[in-house]
């Protein structure tokens, strides 16, 4: 993994054995729903039909009406006038996971936000490294952002790749600067869409980044974001905010969608608001258990493409 | 009272509201709750007894964080403390036993 800058090496690391042993308890628990989880992607990120006709062909699917003229006109010689189905374009895809390491990921009425985000890292990571999509990176972000493992690395593999991700994520990171992730997120796809482009011809490059997040973002912030979701629109960047809101009878109450928040008008008078009102990620989920995390990440990337592509 | 509009916030506190008075509880749905980090006591009555929690009209409360009553507010607290804004702060509210006099001073 890449480690160059000084703040980096500042954040205090989780213990290697410890890390190690998680990576592989979680990759045990996860294994059958990241096979679920990968063979649900395979279908969606795998074009299999172009829904374009085109070219000259002696035979084929539609007449092109354009070729009709030149064909008669040239003693029905010219007979290429068939259009047939294109083969699909190759997809390139770049993924990130950005994963909440703030120090409310640890708190004592949430204490497994944290697990339950780091769970769900490795599951998407193995689905997405046996699934060979494409490069696959994770980002850490609390108040600052670090890069945990950079899109050019190695896949993320071997144990000792996972282990070496999970030392990076300690929640102990004071605020959750929500603004300053998707500004180091737009921007590290922006220099790898370059390296990409300089790299190989042609194909047809899809970046997609996936926080991992129990939601709890100041809100003041939500107006901040949405500028900034617009730009990632714009440069095709698909951003995908999972909520952590871990649902165990232990934790009646704590649910983010019961979330309120309170505000002064300037009357003085205090105004109730449902917190997830204002969040201003268009596209997100929320995973109580972590077996939902599969069919609901697949149900949502398969409208998004049904979106764009249509 | 300097409280920020109602459509630009200040930086927020999720906080956890208790209480063992029988009469005054709170549905679990409405136990967790976001509010100004510049909030005081005074505030905090005014949140418990809205319309949408408690609704009691004007209810003086105090609350007990870690076991001291609230004199500050909660950012004071969390810095003085040592915390940060991403901590969950437990507010266990009790009937306030100070005169209401002095509660127009907060
Ligand atoms: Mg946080």
């Amino acid at each position: 993994a890449t480690r160059i800058t000084g703040e980096d090496e500042a954040a205090p690391l989780r213990d290697y054995d410890e890390a190690l042993d998680m990576w592989s308890d979680f990759q045990t628990k996860t294994q059958s729903l990241s096979q679920s989880l990968s063979s649900q992607l395979r279908l969606i990120l795998t074009p299999t039909q172009s829904t374009k006709l085109s070219g000259s062909f002696r035979t084929g699917k539609r007449l092109n009406i354009k070729k009709i003229i030149p064909y008669i006109a040239s003693s029905y010689k010219r007979d290429k006038i068939w259009m047939r189905r294109a083969i699909p374009s190759k997809r390139a895809y770049q993924i990130l996971l950005c994963v909440d390491d703030s120090s409310s990921m640890s708190d004592d009425e949430r204490s497994s936000s944290g697990r339950l985000a780091l769970e769900s890292l490795v599951m998407v990571a193995r689905a997405l490294t046996v699934l060979e999509a494409g490069q696959v990176g994770v980002l850490g972000f609390g108040t600052d952002v670090f890069v945990a493992h950079a899109l050019a690395d190695a896949p993320l593999a071997s144990q000792d790749a996972g282990a070496r991700v999970l030392q990076r994520f300690t929640f102990r990171q004071e605020g959750t600067d929500m603004v300053r992730l998707l500004r180091r997120t737009i921007d590290h796809f922006g220099e790898a869409r370059l390296r990409q482009a300089a790299g190989s011809g042609g194909e047809d490059l899809w970046q997609l980044a996936l926080i991992l997040s129990d939601g709890l973002v100041q809100s003041r912030d939500h107006a901040r974001l949405r500028p900034l979701l617009r730009e990632a629109m714009e440069q095709r960047i698909m951003v995908v905010f999972i909520v952590m809101d871990d649902a165990r009878e232990s934790k009646k109450g704590h649910s983010v969608l019961e979330l309120k928040e309170a505000r002064f008008g300037p009357d003085g008078v205090p105004v109730i608001h449902r917190y997830l009102d204002s969040f201003p990620f268009p596209y997100y989920l929320i995973v109580h258990h972590l077996e939902d995390l599969p069919g609901a990440l697949a149900a949502l990337l398969r409208t998004w493409f049904a979106e764009v592509n249509s | 009272m300097d409280e920020p509009m109602a459509d630009a916030p200040g930086a927020q506190v999720k906080v956890t509201f208790t209480t063992t008075e029988a009469d005054l509880q709170l549905p679990e749905s409405k136990r967790q709750l976001l509010v100004p980090a510049d909030i005081r006591r005074y505030g905090l009555s005014r949140v418990l007894n809205s319309e949408s929690m408690l609704d009691t009209g004007s209810i003086p409360f105090d609350f007990l964080v870690s076991g001291s009553f609230l004199r500050t507010s909660l950012e004071d607290y969390l810095t003085s403390n040592g915390l940060s804004l991403e901590t969950n702060l437990t507010l266990q509210y009790v009937r306030s036993l100070i005169p209401p006099v002095y509660e127009a001073s907060f």
